[in-house]
């Protein structure tokens, strides 16, 4: 290796990694992160408060919230009797309440209508529709118990998951956060590096050495570069053994992938950090960067439900192409269009990304 | 409180990170854009009704019944059929040009007629979860209208429900994200932007020379962080406004409860905020905490869109310690259900209490730092 | 290596846009020799200096340094100069043997070299702290020697120095300017740029400058003389008001200069006679002294006495 660029390396990490904070919040905080994203958040509603309002002795409508109970899906919202269900639900006490209808279920259903009521508090859309959706399921099943087995319908659904047949939230999430948290970290770092040397004047000394304004360049990226793909080794090697995200596909199309991502963003980066004249500079402009590439990049919402304009948008998204190959190798195995695809793409950004923050570099040099 | 705090010398201060912002148009641009991007984002992007599956059909049967079938998924509007290529559905799944594959066996129509019983396969990929969720929520109402069409005969149904949405009765998607995004917009900037300023001061040396001033630490901190906090709430006046007029988000409650609560959080951000910057010293780290600790749970911790109670027991102990947490809930308690004071005490209460500790804190740090 | 000049400048200009920085400097440096700048702030040393070092491209005019010119976009001069900058231009979390390895690296000079180097320069400087010291926690006075050592590691010819004791304790300052002796001493040229006046005694010449153009060029006594042909005047009026004096003396036939100096006052004149009848009116209270010319005089005179 070229003796100036082999002094960058050693400069750079020793300034990132010689601060036990720094190194905490490079290498710990992605695994903090990776847990949250993988242990407290799912996309199953869970927990949800029921209340049941009925008439005394409605056996059939107790066996109906019994289904409701041990379903695991809710937990019982006791109540006084004569209280108002939507009192219950307006004091956050309740999220739902089934009611039963007055005559009571089993009498009502022989008269032709057995029609119960269902309130559900909807401040979170998400939520009250996920309720509605379990109460469909638990009551149909409840009703075929009832009225003996049902399962004669003329059609039925035959319905397999592939790919993570338990629909566990970790497997979907967890992949995609990788590519935010490597994307986070090296713009991040390379924003303020640079900026940090113009602010502090060190760089005078750099520029003032003989060196041609790509050895300079490949200085301040090389390094970050080497740090990003570490982070995503961690990450990756994190999801793997804490929560079991399988790796279907062979590890040199992650690697791949990883080197693409890592050297787009850097390049980024560095060019944020040419136009920044401060820190805070910096680290705005990194985040101008990243809010969207992160909403966009379909980790937490899917990017074909967006409108048209949006999907335009998120075209240009590094981290798009990065979620789609590292989702479609970890979980699918990696599909040979797939990959060429993407990897083309995020090739082609990390080519045009580096190529600008070239351009712009070297007119702040001069 | 004299002699403690002056309120001019906080003034002069105030005045002079005024002008700050105001030469730094990186930080006026962040401060302004990230309220429109957000508001334009979760307004208009994001729906959580997933619609427009693209769903890979192998029909072996060919015949009317199944053509049917197909044409009751792609009327539901919720499915899209594509063309489905020489290598079969699941190849579409496994290359992501399809979300869901349907089998169609070849005796299906024939079946149908006779009033015998079928199977159809339904593929779904689990990839994405979010989508693979909603697609399954789908299916039962799929095969309602299937067997009403195909068999002609509707279930008949002894037990049965209607659901009432409270509060949000047709469950717009916007009514519940566009009123949280004042807490991701307080969380963001309050406890980035004086985290990095103050430790900006660290950093440059600027904070000795202050303290070499006769001014006090309080006000000090008072004056640096009451820019910002005028900053963070005109951006949340703005979602306020956008809010109302463009999505038609009701408002149920007091606006004088929900501007308390607001002042109640950016107290709480903006303690943040200096307290991390009293920790780190350096803008670097100063952010990067500010990230870890701020920008992620206002996002992802605070039932913004994963509900808190969902999650895993620990967290949502854990979730107590987060400001965003309540202030989440009683920003939707006020908008969506109109909650008075007596609802909201829990909330108000542990926000003012993570306030004072996080600013007594700062401030004890910041004086122990102080002494040699 | 040769007898060429260290330093041959010819109308070198630089613009900023409309704004003209430096403004056609013509002068040459001998080998050998300490040659500093002064000026007040913005007057154009640094921009001067960045250009020289090979940092910025001159709008016109040439410069030729170690005989070297700016064709190859000026890294054959970089490689022969070395530049210590206004800034800090270590690294305060490294340490001290990490800085100077990187020093090394931008040079690319070969681990051996370097290492045989730094002792040198250790030994020169009079550093004896271990190499695993950060520099963070050096006194102000050793991390700016330091700076010197690193600038100093590839052995350049010409060494630029950009106010490099400004915020540095007195003691340290001279033994700052100790080492810059030793340093021509051992045949190599130093440009240094400086607003201390006893710093800029100890330069062999001195070049004024002001808005961007060199306005003098001699040596510290050569200036003195042909700024003040005449005797100079200190004026202590002890005390005693002597606004109406003043007023009048400004006014006075022959006077070259006037200007107050903490309590007392620095008058120029032409010659002995003007002198003698502008001070006639003297206060009996007031003490008068002939001086000799500072170049704190001359430079009040010829930056600042200009701008009225």
């Amino acid at each position: 290796m070229n003796l100036t660029l082999k002094a960058f390396v050693k400069k750079e990490l020793t300034q990132a990694l010689r601060d036990v904070r720094m190194r905490a919040l490079m290498f710990g905080a992605p695994i903090i992160q990776l847990t949250i994203f993988g242990l407290a958040l799912s996309t199953e509603i869970k927990n949800i408060k029921l209340a049941v309002f009925s008439g005394p002795g409605d056996a059939m409508f107790g066996r109906v919230a019994d289904g409701f109970y041990s379903s695991g899906w809710f937990l019982r919202a006791g109540h006084a009797p004569g209280e108002d269900p939507y009192e219950l639900i307006a004091s956050g006490r309740a999220d739902a309440a089934l009611i039963a209808p007055a005559a009571g279920l089993a009498r009502s259903a022989e008269r032709g209508g057995g029609r119960m009521q269902l309130l559900v508090d909807a401040t979170n859309a998400t939520k009250a529709r996920a309720v509605e959706a379990y109460a469909r399921n638990i009551i149909a099943a409840q009703a075929a118990r009832e009225y003996g087995a049902r399962d004669d319908a003329a059609l039925k659904f035959d319905v397999r998951v592939l790919y993570n047949p338990a629909m566990e939230s970790s497997m979907f999430l967890v992949p995609g956060v990788m590519g935010m948290l490597v994307c986070l970290i090296t713009i991040i770092l390379t924003a303020m590096s640079l900026t940090r040397e113009k602010e502090m004047g060190t760089f005078e000394t750099i520029v003032s050495a003989p060196l041609s304004n790509a050895e300079v360049l490949l200085g301040k990226t090389v390094p970050y570069i080497l740090l990003g793909l570490a982070d995503a080794a961690l990450v990756v090697a994190a999801g793997y053994l804490i929560f079991g995200v399988p790796v279907r596909g062979p590890l040199w199309q992650l690697g791949l992938a990883a080197l693409a991502l890592v050297v787009t963003t850097v390049s980024i980066g560095t060019f944020i950090s040419t136009v920044a004249r401060n820190q805070q500079q910096a680290m705005l402009g990194g985040f101008m960067f990243l809010f969207p590439a992160i909403l966009m990049s379909g980790i937490m919402y899917p990017v074909e439900n967006m409108p048209r304009a949006v999907i335009a948008a998120a075209y240009l998204d590094p981290l798009m192409y990065f979620v789609r190959l590292i989702r479609n190798i970890m979980l699918k195995g990696g599909d040979v269009h797939v990959l060429w695809a993407n990897l083309g793409a995020l090739g082609l950004m990390a080519l045009l990304a580096a190529g600008l923050a070239y351009k712009r570099f070297r007119q702040t040099l001069n | 409180m004299n002699g403690y705090f002056d309120f001019h010398r906080a003034y002069s201060i105030a005045r002079k990170e005024v002008m700050h912002i105001w030469r730094d148009p990186f930080t006026l641009a962040l401060a302004l854009g990230l309220p429109v991007m957000l508001v334009t984002f979760f307004g208009y992007a994001i729906d959580y009704e997933v619609k427009d599956i693209r769903l890979a059909v192998s029909d072996r049967d060919k015949g009317p019944a199944a053509r049917r079938f197909r044409e009751i998924f792609s009327a539901s509007g919720y499915f899209q059929p594509v063309e489905t290529g020489p290598a079969g559905p699941v190849a579409m799944l496994d290359s992501g040009r399809a979300s869901a594959a349907l089998f169609i066996e070849p005796d299906f129509s024939k079946k149908i007629k006779g009033g015998g019983r079928v199977t159809a396969q339904f593929v779904l990929d689990g990839s994405d979860n979010s989508k693979a969720a909603a697609v399954m929520g789908y299916l039962p109402g799929i095969q309602r209208a299937a067997l009403a069409r195909l068999a002609g005969a509707a279930p008949r149904e002894p037990v049965s429900f209607e659901t009432r949405f409270l509060y949000n009765p047709e469950l717009n998607s916007r009514w519940f994200t566009v009123p949280g995004l004042a807490a991701i917009i307080i969380g963001l900037l309050a406890i980035l932007l004086t985290a990095m300023t103050v430790a900006r001061e660290w950093e440059n040396g600027s904070m000795e020379l202050l303290l070499s001033t006769p001014v006090r630490p309080l006000e000090i901190m008072f004056g640096k962080l009451a820019p910002y906090g005028a900053l963070v709430l005109a951006g949340v006046f703005f979602v306020y406004l956008v809010s109302r007029l463009v999505f038609g988000v009701p408002f149920a409650g007091s606006h004088l409860l929900y501007l308390a609560a607001c002042l109640l959080f950016v107290t709480a951000a903006l303690s943040q905020g200096l307290l991390i910057s009293v920790i780190t010293r350096q803008q670097q780290i100063a952010m990067q905490l500010g990230m870890i600790t701020g920008l992620l749970p206002s996002m992802l911790l605070s039932g913004f869109i994963f509900p808190v109670e969902s999650m895993p027991v620990f967290f949502r102990y854990f979730t107590m310690l987060l400001p965003p947490r309540w202030f989440m809930a009683a920003a939707r308690g006020i908008i969506l259900k109109g909650a008075d004071l007596g609802e909201l005490a829990v909330p108000f209460l542990a926000l003012a209490i993570l306030s004072a500790g996080m600013l007594a804190l700062a401030l004890k740090k910041f004086k122990t730092d102080l002494e040699p | 290596m040769n007898a060429a000049p260290a330093l041959e400048v010819k109308g070198l200009s630089i613009k900023f846009g409309d704004f003209t920085a430096v403004d056609n400097v013509s002068f040459s440096v001998e080998r050998g020799e300490i040659f500093g700048f002064l000026g007040a702030n913005g007057a154009g040393k640094t921009t001067t200096i960045r250009m020289l070092c090979g940092l910025l491209e001159p709008t016109s005019g040439t410069a030729v340094v170690g005989g070297l010119g700016f064709g190859d976009g000026g890294r054959g001069i970089k490689k022969i100069v070395g530049y210590m900058s206004q800034k800090f231009t270590l690294y305060n979390d490294l340490t001290v043997g990490e800085n100077l390895d990187f020093a090394a690296g931008l040079r690319k000079l070969d681990a051996g070299y370097a290492a045989g180097r730094r002792r040198e320069l250790f030994e020169f400087i009079g550093f004896d702290r271990p190499l695993s010291t950060l520099v963070a926690s050096l006194p102000g006075g050793v991390k700016q020697e330091l700076a010197l050592a690193a600038a100093m590691l590839h052995d350049p010819e010409i060494v630029f120095l950009d106010e490099p004791t400004s915020g540095v304790a007195p003691a340290s300052r001279a033994r700052f300017w100790t080492l810059i002796r030793r340093i021509t001493g051992m045949g190599k040229t130093v440009i240094v740029t400086t607003h201390y006046m006893d710093e800029a005694e100890q330069c062999g010449r001195i070049a004024l400058m002001r808005t961007g153009a060199l306005i003098a060029l001699d040596s510290p006594e050569g200036l003195k003389r042909s700024t003040f042909p005449g005797p100079m005047a200190e004026l202590d009026f002890k005390g005693a008001p002597a606004e109406a004096f003043i007023c009048g003396l400004e006014k006075a036939a022959g006077l070259l200069e006037l200007s107050p100096h903490g309590m007392r006052w620095h008058a120029a004149f032409s010659d002995r006679a003007a002198m003698a009848a502008a001070l006639a009116g003297l206060p009996p209270t007031a003490a008068m002294a002939l001086i000799n010319p500072s170049l704190e005089d001359v430079f009040i005179r010829l930056v600042e006495g200009r701008e009225r």
